[in-house]
């Protein structure tokens, strides 16, 4: 009775040329398995003489922890590969565009009046809104602007393009009706900002349109002063723009304020130096404001020794022109989706 | 208006600042210079006068006395060195008569004798060219030269040719005509006021000379006007006459009564320097109801409380001063202030202050937080429900369009809107109505947008109106066959806005309707919330598309915002999830075509009690392979109870419940799987 005792060359040989695991495990099944060439001779040891026995038990021992070391090695080395050929097939081209989801767009005017009611509310103006058809009295008269006032020929030409309808209504030239609609309802002390549509009948071009858009704000109590205006201005041009906004007051004429100014900053574009938005001036007229005049408390049926107050208002349009860079006024009102869907 | 910088620099002995530097001044301080150009050897700034200081700012003495007080320097007004001539008085030479007070409260005349007429000399056609003048004679140029100087239209008549020697100021008769000095005839009416001989209008007040009176070169006696109007009648005469000129512009504003002597004073000297005349003696003056200072008493603390800056008494009291006020100390804060006539612009305490704080300087005056009570803003439903709807259209890939709120007559005769609200004065045909409905524009933008690739999904929120009133309307517009998108958008929408029991109607239009409808027949429904109706849901009418040339189909749904603003509901109710399993059925039913899926819904719910939970339908077929006239319906039937795991017995029993109660029907056919 013999063993056959396989060669440590011919073992090693074999693990190394298993090209994979299936040829690999053959080589263990060959050596390990069950039937294997060891794990028989090692059980045929017993029929051995026993001068035989020890010698071949060890050389057949040190063989089988040979060859699981080996195969283990050998299965680590082939399952790296694998995992590499795995790594290398699933290989993407990150560079290949996004698969963008549908997603729809908010008008940019849309935005920029949220933005406007988001700064005030946080200070306190509530947001309040009007009819767009007025009639003589909130559009003129009761804002100190009575007929035949030389105002309402020359004063801010702008102003008196107003739309007439037929049946002797109009279509509101600016926000300011609402300041009386609201204080005849509401007992000062009040804070609010009017967002909202108005007419102007003119030629339209890149810096005019005839239906656009204002934002109209009103604080009334009892020492609101010029000096609380700036500070709140400020406060809402900083965080319009998102930076520190220098802004200066020019005085104005305005028949429902006294006194009455305009407000103008510092050129966003080119910050002051001057360029083809500022006209060279490095200054940007954003808004009309001034104190309250005592004749339109008097409309509204409070007395004007009672309550002072600041009114204001600008254009949307030219915040939002101003925030986007955008450079003509009619794109807001073309529905040409390719400008709608940058936003 | 323009203004000339020596003419300026002429009122005073100190060095103005070069003319950027003044213009810079003038514009931080109310006069915004919006032109400074060099012409010749002088400057001239185009100021914008704001129109409550026209009555003393379009002159260049308004704007030197501005310079004075801003400054400070001493102003020099020319003064009028009058030598008259004793021997003639000028009574003697003309009349005058003034039949309407109330539009002429001042009449001011002077007579001047031997005058030569001819060319002014060249300092005078300097300053006048300059100005945009141009020069006539040596007398029309003086009276000119006076009006840019002092702000007062003067006139000059020529006394020869006077009827009678007698001016009456009168309103003109109906169908009364004029020859102008512009060489233009005007037929005038009786709210025209004219300057007029015994027989016929010499000038029409305030606004242009006529041919009659003319000054020519062998004029030899002349009358100054130097009179005071009414604006509003000016306003309106020469807005009816569509005739503007240097004079009616300045007295539309009004103007100072008080001015006419000093510059009819200064006219007249000027002419004897100038036309050699001679002044007869005495200044005819119509002047009824003398007009004197106002006086104002302001409280200092006002001043203070109302610009949020402490400004000193003696700052109060030098900004006022140096223009032109006076002030006079009552008692501790408190003075009175006595405004000049010229300056018809204040008349009240707010109006000084803003005199101080534009003299003081808004930008002076540091910005102080105010103070006030921590009310927090109301919130405004009215918004809220809008952005929220805004919000939602976005997320399901909705892009909102702003569009104007008119249409054209040519679109309205598409439509056939009724009650709409017309235009007086549209800006052009194509804006003269306000819209009735958001749909026209939308279709524009559809007609627009199609060339660029990709589906177009648009939604406007905006007002609409009719004579009955305004409102907002929200209106969505998709392109393509789509109809059940649409719905389930609105479906959606709903449930967001946390409206529950949304159905939809048939539309049945009256014939009359029906030719101008909107929608097409049959794809259309009404939205309804219980009996309420809040808009409509269909497919365009293809006819309406191809007026807008638009290819292909559009859906649309259109609804009262209003109405649904005041639906919605912030409220929003959890229903518990059952803990025990649900178990899904199908079951397709073979009915005729013309049965709504409704029909079937509701027949199952109503059968399957409270134990069903959903029924979906997931297919609609009509085909081959199916009888004529009939469509196989394919509904889930989810199953599922509150309170216990359901037995596979118990469900076996609804669904055959529900099986039996659909075969009821002798038509309907439950098919077997």
């Amino acid at each position: 009775m013999t063993i056959r005792i396989p060669l440590k060359k011919e073992v090693e040989t074999e693990i190394k040329s298993a090209k994979n695991l299936k040829e690999l495990d053959q080589v263990f099944k060959k050596y390990l398995g069950k039937n294997g060439e060891i794990i028989i001779g090692l059980k045929s040891l017993r029929d051995l003489p026993k001068e035989k026995r020890a010698k071949a038990g060890k050389e057949l021992n040190i063989l089988k922890s040979f060859l699981e070391k080996e195969l283990k090695a050998r299965t680590g080395d082939l399952e790296d590969k694998i995992k590499k050929e795995i790594k290398k097939e699933e290989w993407i081209d990150i560079t290949i565009p996004g698969r963008k989801p549908s997603i729809g767009h908010l008008h940019p005017l849309t935005q920029t009046k949220r933005k406007f009611e988001e700064i005030f509310q946080s200070m306190g103006f509530s947001v309040i809104e009007g009819p767009e058809i007025e009639n003589e009295w909130y559009n003129f008269e009761a804002l100190n602007i009575p007929a035949h006032h030389p105002a309402r020929s020359t004063f801010c030409l702008s102003l008196c393009r107003t739309f007439y309808l037929k049946g002797g209504n109009l279509l509101r030239s600016h926000t300011s009706p609402v300041q009386i609609r609201y204080m005849e309802k509401h007992h000062p002390p009040l804070r609010i900002i009017v967002p909202g549509r108005i007419f102007r009948n003119e030629a339209t071009d890149a810096k005019h349109e005839f239906n656009f858009y204002h934002i109209e704000g009103l604080m009334v109590d009892k020492s609101v002063s010029i000096a609380n205006f700036k500070a709140i201005l400020q406060e809402f041009l900083n965080k319009f723009f998102q930076k520190t906004i220098k802004m200066r007051l020019r005085p104005c004429y305005f028949p429902f304020t006294e006194p009455s100014f305009e407000v103008d900053i510092e050129c966003v574009v080119c910050g002051g130096k001057g360029c083809s938005t500022c006209l060279g001036s490095g200054w940007i007229e954003m808004m009309g404001a001034g104190m309250v005049h005592p004749n339109v408390f008097k409309n509204v049926g409070l007395n004007p020794k009672d309550w002072q107050g600041f009114a204001f208002g600008m254009g949307m349009d030219r915040f939002a022109m101003m925030k986007y860079k955008i450079n003509d006024i009619r794109f807001f009102n073309s529905g040409d989706l390719r400008f709608l869907q940058q936003f | 208006m323009i203004f000339s910088y020596n003419w300026l620099q002429s009122f005073f002995k100190e060095k103005l600042p070069k003319p950027e530097k003044l213009a810079e001044i003038l514009t931080m301080a109310s006069f915004e210079v919006s032109e400074v150009e060099k012409r010749g050897n002088d400057f001239i700034l185009v100021i914008d006068i704001l129109s409550n200081r026209a009555p003393d700012c379009f002159s260049h003495l308004g704007i030197a006395r501005e310079c004075s007080a801003l400054l400070n320097y001493k102003i020099q007004i020319p003064d009028a060195k009058l030598k008259e001539d004793k021997t003639k008085k000028a009574r003697d030479l003309i009349k005058i008569e003034v039949k309407d007070k109330k539009a002429c409260p001042r009449y001011s005349a002077r007579v001047i004798t031997d005058v030569k007429v001819g060319p002014s000399p060249k300092w005078l056609k300097e300053r006048l060219e300059a100005c945009g003048l141009q020069s006539i004679n040596n007398i029309v140029d003086v009276a000119n030269y006076v009006m840019l100087e002092t702000g007062q239209p003067l006139h000059a008549f020529d006394v020869g040719k006077i009827e009678e020697r007698k001016i009456i100021i009168r309103k003109a008769k109906k169908g009364e005509k004029i020859s102008a000095l512009d060489g233009k005839k005007y037929e005038l009416d009786n709210n025209i006021l004219l300057i007029a001989d015994q027989k016929e209008p010499l000038a029409i007040a305030g606004i242009k000379g006529g041919r009659k009176a003319e000054i020519d070169k062998k004029t030899k006696t002349i009358v100054l006007e130097s009179a005071n109007f009414d604006p509003i009648v000016i306003a309106k005469s020469s807005k009816k006459l569509n005739l503007r000129t240097d004079a009616s512009l300045r007295f539309e504003h009004g103007i100072d009564p008080n001015l006419t002597e000093s510059a009819i004073n200064r006219v007249a000297s000027l002419i004897t320097e100038i036309a050699k005349g001679k002044v007869t003696k005495g200044l005819i003056d119509f002047y009824p109801k003398k007009v004197l200072p106002r006086k104002i008493k302001l409280d200092l603390n006002y001043v203070d409380s109302l610009i949020g800056a402490k400004i000193s008494e003696k700052e109060v009291k030098n900004i006022l001063e140096r223009l032109g006020f006076k002030t006079k100390k009552i008692k501790t804060q408190l003075i009175k202030v006595t405004v000049p006539t010229f300056r018809l612009d204040v008349s009240l305490p707010e109006d000084l202050i803003e005199e101080i704080a534009r003299i003081h300087g808004y930008n002076n005056v540091v910005p102080i937080s105010p103070i006030a009570i921590l009310i927090p803003p109301v919130k405004n439903l009215d918004i809220f429900w809008e952005d929220m709807t805004k919000n939602i259209l976005k997320d399901m890939g909705f892009t909102e369009v702003y569009n104007y709120s008119f249409i054209s007559k040519k679109e309205n005769d598409i439509f056939n809107f009724k009650n709409l609200i017309e235009l007086e004065n549209p800006l052009s045909s194509d804006y003269q109505y306000l819209r009735a409905s958001l749909i026209p524009n939308l279709l524009k933008n559809v007609s627009k947008n199609q060339k660029i690739p990709g589906e177009i999904k648009i939604f406007e929120l905006g007002k609409i109106f009719r004579k009955a009133g305004e409102k907002r309307m929200l209106t969505v517009l998709m392109s393509g066959d789509r109809f059940f998108e649409a719905k389930g958008i609105i479906d959606l929408l709903f449930n967001k806005l946390g409206i529950a029991k949304v159905w939809y109607d048939d539309f049945g239009p009256t014939p009359e309707e029906s030719k101008t409808s909107l929608w097409v027949q049959k794809k259309c429904a009404e939205i309804k919330v219980n009996q309420e109706e809040l808009g409509f849901l269909g497919e365009i009418f293809p006819k309406i598309l191809g007026r807008f040339k638009i290819i292909g189909k559009v859906v649309a749904f259109d609804l009262d915002f209003e109405k649904l603003s005041r639906l919605s509901s912030e409220e929003h109710e959890f229903r518990p999830i059952s803990s025990y399993p649900a178990a899904i059925q199908d079951i397709a039913v073979l009915v005729p075509l013309g049965v709504l899926v409704d029909e079937i819904l509701n027949k199952i719910q109503i059968v399957g009690g409270n134990l069903v939970r959903d029924v979906d339908l997931f297919d609609i077929y009509e085909g081959e392979e199916l009888p004529e006239g009939k469509k196989n319906l394919a509904f889930h039937i989810i199953y599922q109870a509150e309170d216990r795991t359901l037995s596979s017995d118990e469900i076996n029993k609804i669904h055959k419940k529900i099986i039996n109660a659909l075969e009821e029907n002798p038509e309907w056919q439950v098919r077997k799987q």
